[in-house]
């Protein structure tokens, strides 16, 4: 167990900047989730992390200790790769047991600690089976069991639930959350699902272009979070800009928001209402239901609002009265508004 | 029309196997044919195979190629795999120019380079001999090695050696227990190809072997510019064969054309 | 204290290292050897007195018989490639496209294997068919009415035979990894635009399969540029070409420089055609 940290850590690949000057504490023991979209330089972190990626600036500290002189090898830590990269010529336990062998573990304890750690994977009855024997998630627990049955300080996870189907997927969040507990290592995940990232984080970072735009316990990002890109990024919040004015803001299309002060607000689908009938409060839009969109037992309303998409989701029951075409108004409740500065 | 041109196609293709394989079946039917002359009619006799394995001097030759293309084969499939493993990092600097380096010894034609060898050779005071062949023959194989293991590593995943330094192996470990078992097979069919280079080796062979030294083709060849004795015809044969073998084994495992 | 980044370069250095050293040695000092032989009067272990000349050069443009012996042994490898490519591509695309599943990588090892095994014992097998009273002879008379002395043998024909035998499975090699690797799907999509089966051949597949075709014709121009043992075995005394010169100069007349400025005029020409064709090898290298 122990407490990883970044310091101004660089990194450039010809003309782009893989990781521009991101520091960062990962808390010991915690279950810390890295996102952004593609080319954000999560998996370049996560890679500098375990030592496979040589930072241009900056440093790495495992423990305490910085390890730039450190090989892989011996910075003991477990990595999950997204392919889980198990290895095909060895069965389940040989998997499981090869970090043990490299650190010569004697015989017995190799056995009773690959047992163990199968059983915390569920996965005891499968160890004489052969990787292309087993189903995704299977060897998704695998990868697992052979990462933590070393014992490392650092649990990296590179995208661990992506080649999944969905169903598992949510199966095996569930899965990692409790494993993770169980044995407590310091955890870092990367990952571009931002539902995966809320489920599984204690505490969340959010990089984009190499940079850290944002990070902190995930309901405290969601509720509060202070920059456009990750209001859109971590829950796809609807942007509204508009011209302050007094002690309210202007909205495009003539509306004022009053105890508004900062250029843009952004509310969140789940937050809002649409009615047919005008809605008594200030804070509303009017604003034309292009597509009504079913999705079992939420729905997603888009409608058109001065040039712009909104979206709002609800349950289908909701939306049932409106039909496309129609213009609606758009409600919302005061403690729901988020206000963000201008870029 | 289709049909026709697709008959006509195999029909080409049929042609052109009789065109490769007629002679050496004729080498084949004339060893195991009695006249002396390669008279016809056809008598059945393997007098000249019984010719052959009392003939020493065939029989020294013989011995010393398959010697000398084992030698060749163990040095040339451990420096070409080591090669290999070393090229397959992600781009550096240098590494262009090393791949290109592999090229001359297969483009340049082999008189050239022999002469070259034999001028030099002499030079620093290694003159002809087995030595010399063998230092020859390595750097010829040594190019098909590298390639062969080269193209099986392509299909190795990077992320089992990732894995593998992740779990603390050091860098031989990773090499011996993951990389190896997976490119086993190029390894192999590398081999059997630095094998048969050396073993059907002439050109090379011929510069530097020291005369009533020689390897069997070298050999071969100065019979036949005598005047040859169907013995040679019966040595061919077995040559072929064996060589054919080799290659088919060698196919086999690196998987010509196609994928595993 | 190395960093990481040194230790790990110094490990791929060590690895790389015995196979280079092998090929310096062997290779690349040697060829640089003869550069220098090429312009000695004399071989310096002979004893006699040598001196830097650029004699030897001036031999070959003062005699024609050698740039005429060039000549002959750069026509003979057109020719050659000439006739492999026209019989190899059929080939190639009858493999690549027309016969499909095991049977077509069972024919493909059948079309390669002679060209693994000896080429020495290659050419003197058609030695033996090509002679007179040989099994050719025989066969061309049982068929024919009337008789006839087919006696192939020591002609340029006969050369010419033994080394389209040798390396038209190369040609065969190389476009066939060429037209497999054309997508199938193009080939169609150009059908369902109309194209006729012409069309489709000038201005779909030759371009795309151009390069596979360029490298094999390259590698089968340039050993054939320098053969001696086929013209020898199969060409008797018609069978002199630049090869065979040199050749002669290094077992027979021992006159070493002149053989090494010789073959590096050889090599000069080869280097060219190599760089003339580098675009489509480089394209063609997997």
């Amino acid at each position: 167990m122990a407490e990883v940290r970044v310091e101004a850590l660089t990194k450039t690949y010809g003309a782009a900047k893989a990781l521009d000057d991101v520091t960062l504490a990962f808390p010991d023991g915690g279950f810390f989730g890295l996102l952004g979209p593609s080319g954000s330089g999560k998996t370049t972190l996560l890679r500098a992390i375990a030592g496979f990626v040589t930072p241009d600036r900056g440093r790495v500290l495992i423990g305490g200790q910085p390890v730039e002189n450190v090989a892989v090898e011996d910075r003991e830590i477990g990595m999950v790769f997204q392919s889980y990269a198990l290895f095909p010529n060895m069965t389940v336990a040989e998997n499981v047991a090869f970090g043990l062998e490299v650190r010569r573990v004697p015989q017995p304890d190799r056995a009773r600690r690959v047992a163990e750690a199968l059983d915390l994977v569920q996965l005891g009855a499968l160890a004489a089976r052969k990787p292309h024997q087993l189903s995704g998630g299977q060897r998704q627990r695998v990868a697992m069991a052979r990462a933590i049955v070393t014992r490392p300080r650092v649990l990296l996870l590179d995208e661990p639930l992506s080649a999944l189907d969905k169903a598992l997927r949510v199966e095996m969040q569930v899965e990692l959350k409790r494993i993770q507990r169980e044995v407590g290592i310091t955890t870092i995940f990367v990952t571009h699902d931002q539902e995966e990232a809320l489920v599984l984080s204690d505490h969340i970072g959010i990089l984009k272009d190499g940079r850290l735009i944002r990070h902190g316990p995930p309901r405290q990002v969601y509720n509060d979070p202070q920059d456009a890109f990750t209001a859109r990024f971590l829950g796809e919040a609807n942007l509204l800009s508009g011209t302050p004015e007094g002690q309210g803001l202007r909205l495009a299309d003539g509306t004022l928001i009053p105890g508004l002060t900062r250029p843009i607000l952004a509310l969140r689908p789940e937050h809002l209402t649409l009615s047919a009938t005008t809605p008594e409060t200030p804070l509303r839009l009017r604003a034309r239901l292009r597509q009504k969109i079913f999705a079992g037992a939420m729905g997603t309303c888009l409608l058109d609002w001065q040039g712009q998409t909104i979206k709002a989701t609800g349950r289908d029951a909701d939306f049932a009265a409106l039909d496309e075409g129609q213009e609606v108004w758009i409600g919302w409740a005061p403690d729901r508004m988020i206000a963000l500065a201008g870029d | 029309m289709t049909r026709a041109l697709n008959l006509l196609g195999l029909v080409w293709l049929a042609l052109v196997l009789v065109f490769l394989y007629a002679p050496i079946l004729v080498m084949a039917a004339m060893s195991l044919n009695d006249s002396q002359f390669y008279a016809l009619p056809f008598e059945f006799s393997t007098q000249w195979y019984e010719k052959l394995a009392e003939n020493r001097e065939i029989l020294a030759a013989a011995w010393r190629s398959i010697w000398i293309a084992c030698v060749v084969t163990a040095i040339a499939t451990l420096l070409g795999t080591m090669a290999a493993l070393a090229l397959n990092r992600s781009a550096f600097p240098g590494k262009r120019l090393l791949q290109a380096l592999l090229f001359p010894p297969i483009a340049i034609p082999w008189l050239i380079t022999g002469t070259a060898m034999l001028v030099f050779f002499f030079g620093i005071g290694l003159g002809r001999g087995t030595p010399a062949v063998i230092l020859g023959h390595v750097a010829l194989a040594l190019p098909y090695v590298i390639v062969t293991v080269t193209a099986r590593l392509a299909s190795f995943d990077p992320a089992l050696a990732e894995a593998a330094r992740s779990l603390g192996a050091r860098p031989l470990t990773v090499a011996t227990r993951i990389t190896l078992p997976h490119i086993a097979p190029g390894v192999i069919a590398g081999a059997l190809f630095a094998f048969a280079v050396s073993f059907d080796q002439f050109v090379v062979s011929y510069f530097l072997s020291e005369p009533g030294d020689t390897t069997l083709p070298v050999l071969i060849y100065t019979a036949i510019r005598k005047g040859f004795t169907p013995e040679i015809n019966a040595i061919s044969t077995l040559i072929i064969l064996v060589s054919m073998a080799v290659m088919l084994l060698a196919a086999r495992k690196s998987n010509f054309g196609g994928n595993r | 204290m190395p960093t990481l980044a040194q230790k790990e370069g110094l490990r791929a250095g060590l690895m790389l290292a015995p196979a280079y050293l092998w090929l310096t040695v062997a290779v690349f000092l040697p060829l640089s050897a003869m550069a220098f032989f090429s312009f000695l009067s004399d071989m310096p272990l002979s004893g006699a007195d040598w001196h830097l000349t650029a004699a030897n050069y001036a031999e070959f443009f003062s005699t024609p018989t050698y740039a005429l012996l060039l000549w002959k042994s750069l026509k003979l490898a057109a020719l050659v490639t000439a006739l492999c490519v026209l019989i190899g591509f059929p080939c190639a695309w009858v493999l690549a496209k027309t016969i499909r599943g095991r049977s077509r990588e069972a024919l493909f090892l059948l079309v390669i294997l002679p060209f693994w095994s000896n080429s020495l014992v290659r050419i003197f097998s058609w030695a033996i068919v090509l002679r007179g009273n040989g099994v050719l002879d025989r066969a061309v008379n049982a068929v024919l009415p009337w008789d006839v002395d087919v006696n192939l043998m020591f002609s340029p024909a006969a050369v010419t035979i033994g080394l389209v035998h040798s390396y038209v499975p190369y040609v065969i090699l190389t476009c066939y990894l060429a037209l497999q690797a054309i997508d199938d799907s193009l080939i169609e999509a150009a059908r369902s635009l109309g194209a006729p089966r012409r069309t489709i051949l000038v201005r779909l597949i030759l371009p795309l399969s151009a390069p596979g075709l360029i490298a094999g014709a390259v590698l089968v121009f340039v050993p054939v540029v320098g053969s001696f043992m086929e013209p020898r075995l199969l060409g008797g005394r018609t069978g002199t070409y630049y090869g065979t010169v040199i050749e002669d100069q290094f077992v027979a007349v021992f006159n070493w420089p002149l053989g090494a400025a010789l073959s590096f005029i050889l090599l000069a020409v080869v280097l060219l055609v190599l760089a003339a064709a580098s675009p489509a090898l480089r394209k063609a290298a997997p």
